[in-house]
């Protein structure tokens, strides 16, 4: 009975993975918390062992595996190294599924995805900001940890969410070379809009019509991820039926998280759970193949279409830049050339490679507020990489490593943490426009 | 189920944190990359060589089985707990002690992983060259455990060639120190070499000296396209007569070649019956040298396509090929065995097409990779082991090969060992005395046997 059960919460496309493991252990070399802990249990193959014993009955779902669960960052590195091709994670957040409805969330995971899956409670900055004081508290102002991240060096929230203040439809100057869906993510709406205002000062520059979609909610992963899938249902439906549309170029993506979430998580999220009975039409799942094929990193976007960018101007001392790769884009989107090659050819940036540009940063969305002693041994390593290379910013698309870097980067080094379309829409402004970077700082 | 004393004991030795014996944790240290699994009943995390001692002494009191193990990546069942008891894991046992760029040797700990040394030495400008396929996440413990070679072993040896000393726990607890920090070193019996290759039957190893060499200057790599395997076995057979010691002489068959092709589209010609890959190495003259007469000596066996490495970025594409070639074969079928069968040089074209037609006999999907320069093949065997029917047919095929390899004068295990995979093959190629000679070893050094109990011995 106990076999039967567990086994119609994972569809078979997602169990066969158990079943190509050779236990060969090339994936322990990939993986951040295995490299920390050194015990089979933190390992991808370790785990996925233990849920071969799960679906064979000879486990049990327990606050054991509950706890060996949650230490994965998600970060896909063990996919990326697995020889036979096994996807780990599908299995394991088919897992975390199965802990949270023996389980339940935790309360704080649990408001926070309530608010993210319904756009109109986090639709106004009041209401925003009092749900961050609520649950925050006077923690904010007294330097107190979360996890691993000192909550004082966290972003302070835009003072309105993105949504609000950028123009549904952005147009070129000149002629339109392309149409595109922009969707903005989370981060950009409420932390870094800043982000949001170089992709709409950037695209147009290029020749590209943007389109913001408003009330975009959320990707749905973080909630997915930590396995709460019926909650996660709701947005990533909206976000399908919003952005899966035949009718443009593109859809270019801000956050290597929410892309990845499109290019590679939703056809099979929603076919996984059509299988096991949850009401998922077929237009629906069709609507996210079309989605899943249309989505584009912004920065690979931009990288693809580069003659399309206007003359760059030579000004200003050189900035030294290093580029840190998110998992979700290189490990999820293959996306890692292409950054590189924007960053290059910026006339006031020298670019520098880090050791182990790679490697995962260690935050792993919640991962680090629940493992901060983990998080941060692998965090510290990526710091020590970027110091070495002494660049005063650090490249990176995606939110949740900007945050987790730009709290463990020292102070007194004033290194920034930037989106690669921040230094391109800087480098595109002349010297003395508001906004233009220097060594320094932003000019403002 | 251990007594509740020792328990405590041995929670006493390693602390609370590194004694592991919930359900999960058993689970986990049940297999390792072969296919039969058994579960322990508890797994330590020792820290020390005192730590190892006073484990062992309670061990060899209570007779309870002890199982050494580094990250588990042996394909042999070699670290397989069969008779339950400790699982005594290395993995966090991992310091590198010291490195001697003057004396050109380092001491490490056995959870050191291989290409942690290499890195770290390379530093120094010095080479550690055992490369196992493993070497990202196998530790040296378990190298010299298993005593692993690699693609490198033609020009420079298996990981026995490097050991100069060891600090072995025995069986009881007491504690001995071969060899010593020189090259040259013929105090008494070889006792490194007796413990290297011992599969952790005879001792656990708890610290090791290696010997390290220079860094070559420079390297070039060859790869060769033959329509037909002989030429690809005379062209080996040429460079190996001209003097000529590749770093690495790789070949591959029909079907690897045909699914790489067809998962990387690379342009090779998956009409091909075999590819050569070889390395050479040395000073920057000598190696373009030895690149051109290599290339030459193919061209002259019916080599179709030749192509010289010109630069890293061209060696890292040749090499391309050489190191999806498991992954491809991997992604074929859920399963997938490396064989290890080694014959002299001069028999690989014969055993390949002895390997070629006993696949077909049996009906078993086969690609062949080889260590070609030393003999070393490596059939990856593809199957379901959810189908017991194809089981038994891989098992069969398995028994023939063996068979055939020591027909041609050779042995059943290269460089994976015997474990539990291969001991019902070995009175294939070991007389009932040699065997007799094994056992009194074993039985003098752990008279009660509990070191890695139900393997090979």
């Amino acid at each position: 009975m106990e076999k039967r059960a567990q086994e119609s919460l994972l569809s078979p496309e997602t169990v066969e993975n158990i079943h190509h493991c050779n236990k060969c252990g090339l994936c322990m070399a990939a993986c951040p918390v295995y490299k920390e802990l050194l015990v089979e249990w933190a390992s991808p193959r370790g785990k996925v062992q233990i849920s071969r014993h799960l679906l064979e009955g000879d486990l049990e779902i327990s606050p054991r595996i509950k706890e060996i669960l949650s230490k994965c960052l998600l970060c896909g590195s063990c996919l990326a190294a697995c020889p036979s091709g096994v996807q780990g994670d599908r299995l394991f957040s088919g897992f975390r599924w199965q802990v949270t409805r023996r389980y339940g969330v935790e309360w704080r995971k649990r408001l926070l995805f309530q608010v993210l899956a319904h756009p109109w409670l986090a639709s106004g900055s009041a209401r925003l900001g009092g749900w961050a004081r609520s649950l925050l508290g006077e923690k904010l102002q007294g330097g107190i940890k979360a996890g691993n991240l000192a909550l004082g060096r966290i972003p302070p929230f835009n003072s309105k969410p993105f949504s609000s203040v950028a123009p549904e439809v952005a147009n070129p100057q000149g002629r339109t070379r392309a149409r595109v869906l922009y969707f903005h993510g989370c981060a950009t709406n409420y932390l870094f809009g800043r982000v949001g205002e170089a992709v709409l000062s950037v695209l147009p520059r290029m020749g590209v019509q943007v389109i913001t979609p408003r009330n975009q909610g959320c990707c749905g992963v973080p909630i997915f991820l930590s396995g709460a899938r019926e909650e996660s249902l709701e947005s990533i439906a909206h976000v399908v039926k919003t952005f899966g549309s035949q009718e443009v170029d593109a859809v270019v993506v801000d956050c290597a998280t929410c892309g990845s979430a499109f290019v590679r998580e939703y056809p099979h999220m929603l076919r996984e759970l059509k299988t096991l009975g949850k009401d998922v039409s077929q237009e629906l799942i069709q609507a996210a193949e079309l989605l899943a094929l249309k989505t584009r990193d912004v920065t690979a976007f931009v990288g693809d279409h580069m003659s399309w960018l206007p003359d760059l101007p030579a000004q200003g001392p050189l900035l030294r830049v290093t580029y840190h790769d998110p998992c979700h884009l290189l490990k999820a989107q293959g996306v890692g050339i292409l950054p590189r090659k924007v960053l290059a050819s910026l006339p006031n940036v020298e670019f520098v490679e880090m050791q182990g540009a790679d490697a995962c940063c260690g935050g792993g969305g919640s991962f680090q507020v629940e493992h901060p002693d983990i998080s941060a041994s692998i965090t510290q390593k990526k710091i020590q990489s970027i110091q070495a290379t002494r660049a005063m910013a650090v490249a990176t698309g995606c939110p949740g490593c900007r945050i987790t870097i730009g709290a463990h980067l020292d102070p007194g080094l004033e290194i920034q943490v930037l989106h690669p379309i921040e230094l391109l829409d800087l480098a595109l402004r002349p010297a003395a426009e508001p906004g233009a970077l220097t060594p320094g700082g932003y000019i403002s | 189920m251990l007594k509740e004393e020792t328990t405590r004991e041995l929670k006493g030795i390693v602390g609370e944190q590194a004694y592991l014996d919930s359900p999960e944790d058993l689970v986990n240290y049940s297999y390792d990359a072969y296919i039969p699994e058994a579960l322990p009943e508890a797994v330590l995390l020792p820290r020390s060589t005192e730590q190892v001692a006073a484990i062992m002494k309670i061990a060899h009191r209570e007779a309870i089985p002890v199982t050494p193990r580094g990250a588990g990546t042996n394909i042999v069942g070699g670290t397989v707990p069969i008779k339950g008891g400790i699982v005594l894991c290395f993995t966090r046992m991992n310091r590198i002690l010291e490195i001697q760029p003057e004396d050109r040797y380092a001491v490490v700990e056995p959870g050191v992983v291989n290409a942690e040394l290499q890195a770290a030495v390379g530093r120094h400008g010095l080479f550690y060259p055992p490369d196992p396929a493993s070497l990202n996440v196998s530790t040296i413990g378990g190298n010299v455990a298993e005593n692993a070679g690699g693609p490198r072993g033609v020009k420079y040896g298996v990981t026995r060639d490097y050991l100069l000393g060891l600090t072995v726990v025995l069986a009881d607890g007491r504690v001995i120190h071969t060899g010593g920090r020189t090259s040259k070193n013929v105090t008494g019996y070889d006792l490194t070499g007796l413990f290297c290759g011992s599969e952790g039957t005879l001792g656990v190893i708890t610290e090791i000296t290696l010997r390290l060499i220079c860094k070559p200057e420079a390297q070039r790599s060859i790869q060769a396209i033959f329509p037909e395997l002989e030429g690809a076995g005379q062209a080996v057979s040429r460079i190996m007569a001209a003097g000529i010691l590749p770093v690495a002489l790789e070949l591959m068959d029909s079907t690897v070649i045909r699914l790489i092709e067809e998962s990387h589209r690379v342009g090779l010609p998956v009409e091909a019956e075999g590819l050569l890959l070889i390395q050479v190495d040395g000073s920057e003259e000598n190696v373009l040298g030895e690149a051109q007469k290599v290339a030459r000596f193919c061209r002259e066996n019916g080599a179709a396509e030749v192509r010289v490495s010109q630069d890293s970025k061209d060696e890292k594409l040749l090499w391309f090929a050489r190191r999806s070639a498991f992954g491809v074969m991997a992604r074929a079928r859920p399963n997938c065995i490396v064989e290890d069968v080694t014959v002299p040089v001069s028999k690989l074209p014969t055993m390949v097409r002895n390997i070629v037609a006993l696949a077909k006999e049996r009906r078993v999907t086969v690609g062949v990779l080889a260590h070609a320069g030393d003999g070393n093949m490596h059939p990856l065997i593809l199957f379901d082991r959810r189908d017991p029917e194809e089981w038994s047919r891989v098992e069969a095929f398995t028994h023939d090969l063996v068979q055939k390899a020591v027909e041609l004068g050779g042995t059943l295990s290269g460089e994976h060992g015997i474990g539990m995979a291969k001991e019902g093959f070995l009175p294939m190629v070991m007389s009932q005395e040699t065997r007799e000679v094994i056992r009194q070893i074993k039985a003098s050094l752990d008279p009660r046997g509990i070191l890695n109990p139900g393997k090979f011995v």
